[in-house]
């Protein structure tokens, strides 16, 4: 239902500056120049750092198992509320019924045994704000915010959809009707079919592949389903609530007492999947699209879990190699050589598992040789050590990034809470920076060696046949739907 | 991609606004913003708003150009041009730029717009002086260089690729409806442009558009967060003051009036699966008393799970997947010339456009009827002061619509007057501006389908009737 969203371009890169996303970056340094290019002489110096601001988070544990984390803050007149459940998103789902946890977290606000999905709506926009949920890979989150004055009714408003949902029929069917739509519409997306496929590959059997709803899933879906679902997914003792904004502590943990504190639930909660398989053969995949002008380009891998070692480091290091407009396969395939908008990597750590998905869409005529300077960049990698100037500049684009993000209230309770699913404490978002200043060239060498080695590296693309014959040199590729 | 239905709109520039309606929202929701503005000598203008709560500072350059005034046989040179802006000049080689902005923990921009063209960074304060020393540099000239031109003609053509010709609907809701609802080379063109017109652009065209556009009398500089505006306006001095005007072409009228005999155009679309429409009406001109009216009319019918359409269309009748507005490619109050309100939604094959569109009218109906009731007028100017609020909330965000604000009205605190204009709205005023600009004569329709859907119509239609 929220795949086509409307994309305005004409931008220098769109998926460029994405703030409310994550808080993943920063760096502060020496004010000296970071890139070892000889710099403009007249070009003035860095100015001296400020302290990097840390949030200070008040923390309370309700009866129920339910914890509360407050940020207070005194920018926007707005409150922001983030409520998020473990083991409750995609990699909970019954094998049958991929995506099951979006169609489930959708519904949560078409109905409660107090207000019809209409009143919902007009009840969140007289408030001045908005409730809405979705599942990600580990988890639900519901998210809503409101203005100043409304705090306090906006947080009820998010305790009824939470408690007290009643998924009418008609609205399940409804969604499900809707949701078959939306998939077809998804489906003519070449970037739709190449996630599919990419997860496929780096992830095998394991739930994580699993995120993309299928009409057979979708048609399955039964109103008893949903609600068995909740009420084993939903519950206190598996919810965290991040508030921040326009509030102070004791106001805060008041409103969250009266909304949840009598919430009480039975049963045992759910846990979490298996971890990833690390090691997986390396695979070769075309998906056809005839007449598509471009290739949709992903080379990907199993990674690790964020609560591993080689988080930090891997993360400065997939920072280097593909986060932004500075980053080498950015330099490389863009502006070197031409053959895309824009070319990067994902690195997604998760609960129990992780991967790294590198990514470009190219003319047709040149998708091997993009997918060898992918190659050439993962080797390098590995096999040289970063020089200081550029490892420097990745780190101060990484602090920055932090800086940026925790100017805005909202992105503060969505880290938080993301970081929570995957399973990182609540003080990491302070230790971040400081981590990532720690990691040295070595590091970073000996994770490009030990996750970018060509071997492991999945290769699916999106395009018309006739590419595949520039793809020889990289494996036998296989075609799939 | 996430599915969190917290905005308003899908546009992340689309601004809404207004104010609180008596007993509706608190005084204590209203959030004036600093603004403090000086022109200097050489005709820059340069907008700071003081903000100590995060050591971030935003910084948006705007030129009052864009996709309108690109020369007639260059058409998407604009947007060409704002990519080149990024390729060095002769004091900071290619790839200065982004590694300065990069090592100061920053981030950078840039997109262009029907009537203007904005560069845009974030990035801790301590970059705040290099990056205002790039942006000085590339006001005054650039490196005019044939490889580069090369290079970002290239990563122009991918760009319309992957934004346009490889996905489903190639934007079908905001080029190609432009191209059929005005009537101006001006406003019509596609802004992208053709790749004979992006192959055939020169050095000598980059030189006379950078000469003709980019000068400091023709920009407006603008600084939101961690900065005073007495260091603003040094700085701005500092840096900009040495740069001389440059003459900028008069603008050509590119005014336009409202249409008078409705257009249908029915596209077919070879790698859609889904069928979808575009509705525009051509909107009041900027400072019209219709204005502020317009952008509560375009939130009470499409802005959101509660309003009009998503309630008929998308729940009642079970007609849409979505719906959606644009005002043009920007907000209801960011441009300067004809614009469109375009509604736009995915619908479901066993109806058709037609039937959509008449529900539509059932809505626009009711409102030259009956008008909006109180609650529900409240509501929604509850929800737009809120947005209004939320789009000065990012550092960069604020900048940048100071930005265009003092580009656009000539006065950034304006943007302390919307919520005020909004909050005026009445339910008469959304009568008048439904019954004079939401009719069929003044519509553009596209009926975007996809192929198969045509062919089977087709053949459908080709079998004798019983």
């Amino acid at each position: 239902m929220n795949n086509h969203s409307i994309r305005i371009s004409l931008s220098r890169r769109t998926l460029g500056v994405s703030l409310r996303a994550s808080l993943i970056s920063l760096a502060l340094a020496a004010p000296a120049f970071a890139a070892d290019m000889q710099m403009p002489k007249d070009l003035p110096a860095y100015a001296a750092d400020k302290p990097l601001p840390v949030p200070e988070i008040a923390k309370k544990t309700l009866e129920n198992g339910m914890t509360v984390w407050v940020v207070p803050r005194a920018g926007v007149p707005r409150v922001d509320y983030v409520l998020s459940f473990r083991n409750a998103g995609l990699s909970a789902d019954d094998p049958a019924l991929p995506g099951f946890a979006s169609t489930l977290a959708g519904l949560l606000s078409e109905g409660t045994d107090k207000r019809d999905s209409k009143l919902i709506a007009e009840t969140a926009q007289g408030f001045g704000g908005g409730v809405g949920a979705f599942a990600s890979a580990d988890g639900l989150t519901i998210s809503a915010n409101a203005l100043a004055s409304k705090a306090g009714p906006m947080l009820e408003l998010m305790a009824e959809i939470a408690r007290s949902p009643n998924f009418p029929e008609k609205e399940v069917t409804l969604a499900k009707a809707n949701a078959l739509q939306g998939l077809k519409a998804a489906e003519a997306q070449p970037g739709f079919r190449a996630e599919r496929a990419i997860l496929s590959a780096v992830y095998g059997d394991h739930p994580y592949a699993r995120t993309q709803a299928t009409e057979a899933g979708i048609e399955a879906i039964t109103r008893d389903k949903l609600v068995a679902a909740y009420q084993a997914r939903v519950r206190p003792d598996q919810a965290l609530l991040v508030i921040t904004g326009r509030i102070d502590d004791d106001k805060a943990f008041e409103l969250a007492e009266k909304a949840f504190a009598d919430w009480t639930t039975t049963g045992d909660a759910a846990t979490a999947p298996a971890a990833t398989a690390m090691k997986k053969t390396a695979s070769f995949v075309h998906l056809d699209r005839p007449d598509s002008v471009q290739s949709s380009v992903r080379i990907g891998r199993p990674a690790i879990k964020a609560t591993d070692p080689d988080y930090v480091p891997l993360r400065l290091t997939s920072t280097l190699l593909g986060g932004g407009f500075s980053s080498r396969l950015m330099q490389n395939l863009r502006e070197d050589k031409g053959y895309t908008y824009g070319a990067g990597v994902g690195f997604r750590a998760q609960a129990v598992g992780g991967a790294l998905v590198a990514s470009a869409d190219v003319r047709n005529e040149v998708t091997g040789a993009a997918v060898g300077e992918f190659f050439n960049e993962f080797k390098k990698i590995g096999a040289e050590p970063v020089s200081a100037g550029e490892l420097d500049m990745n780190k101060r684009y990484v602090a920055g990034g932090y800086l940026i993000s925790n100017q805005l209230q909202g992105a503060v309770a969505g880290t938080l809470a993301a970081n929570w699913l995957i399973g990182l404490p609540p003080e990491f978002l302070g230790e971040y920076v400081p981590k990532i200043r720690a990691v040295s060239a070595e590091q970073v060498q000996a994770m490009g060696k030990k996750y970018f080695a060509q071997d492991q590296l999945s290769i699916v693309i999106v395009g018309d046949k006739a590419v595949v014959e520039q793809l020889k040199d990289y494996g036998e590729f296989v075609d799939q739907k | 991609m996430t599915p969190m239905r917290l905005t308003r709109s899908l546009l992340p520039l689309l601004i809404g606004l207004g104010l609180s309606a008596p007993g509706f929202s608190a005084s204590s929701d209203r959030w004036d913003i600093p603004v403090a503005i000086k022109t200097l000598d050489n005709g820059l203008t340069v907008v700071v708003s003081e903000d100590h709560s995060a050591p971030v500072v935003g910084v948006s350059v705007v030129y009052k150009v864009g996709m309108r005034l690109e020369p007639k046989n260059r058409s998407g040179f604009a947007h060409l041009f704002e990519h080149l802006m990024f390729e060095g000049t002769p004091n900071a080689p290619e790839g200065t730029f982004d590694k300065v902005i990069t090592g100061g923990g920053g981030r950078n921009n840039g997109s262009t717009r029907p009537d203007y063209t904005n560069y845009i960074e974030v990035a801790p304060v301590s970059a705040l002086e290099p990056i205002l020393w790039l942006e000085a540099d590339r006001m005054k000239t650039l490196d005019f260089n044939a490889k580069t031109l090369k290079n970002q003609q290239d990563v122009v053509k991918e760009e319309i690729r992957v934004n346009v010709q490889n996905q489903p609907y190639g934007g079908f809701m905001w080029i190609d409806i432009s191209q059929h609802a005005f009537q101006k080379w001006e406003n019509n063109h596609d802004g992208y442009g053709s790749f004979v017109d992006l192959e055939n652009a020169s050095l000598d065209d980059v030189r006379a558009f950078h000469r003709d556009y980019y000068g400091p009398n023709n920009a407006v500089i603008s600084l939101a967060g961690d900065v005073t505006p007495e260091q603003g306006f040094a700085l701005a001095e500092k840096y900009f003051g040495k740069i001389e005007a440059r003459k900028t072409p008069a603008p050509p009228d590119v005014s336009e009036p409202l249409n008078t005999k409705e257009k249908r155009i029915t596209q077919p679309d070879k790698l859609a699966q889904v069928p979808a429409v575009a509705v525009a009406w051509k909107i009041a001109e900027r400072g019209s008393p219709d204005q502020a009216p317009f952008a509560v009319l375009a939130e009470v019918l499409s802005g959101g799970d509660a309003s009009r359409f998503y309630q008929s269309l998308v729940k009642g009748k079970e007609m849409a997947l979505n719906v959606d507005f644009l005002f043009g490619l920007t907000g209801p109050f960011e441009f300067d010339g004809p614009t469109l309100l375009t509604i736009f939604a995915l619908y479901k094959p066993n109806i058709t456009a037609d039937q959509l569109i008449a529900e539509m009218d059932v809505s626009i109906a009711a409102i030259v009827k009956d008008g909006v009731g109180d609650d529900e007028l409240a509501r929604v100017k509850t929800g737009m002061l809120s947005d209004w609020n939320n789009s000065m909330e990012s550092f960069q965000e604020r900048a940048d619509t100071l930005a265009k604000f003092q580009a656009l009205w000539g006065d950034a605190k304006v943007v302390n007057q919307v919520p005020g204009w909004i909050e005026a709205v009445t339910s008469k005023d959304l009568q008048r501006v439904a019954a004079k600009y939401l009719t069929a004569a003044n519509r553009t329709v596209i009926d975007r389908k996809p192929v198969a859907m045509i062919a089977a119509a087709e053949a459908a239609a080709a079998k004798p009737t019983k």
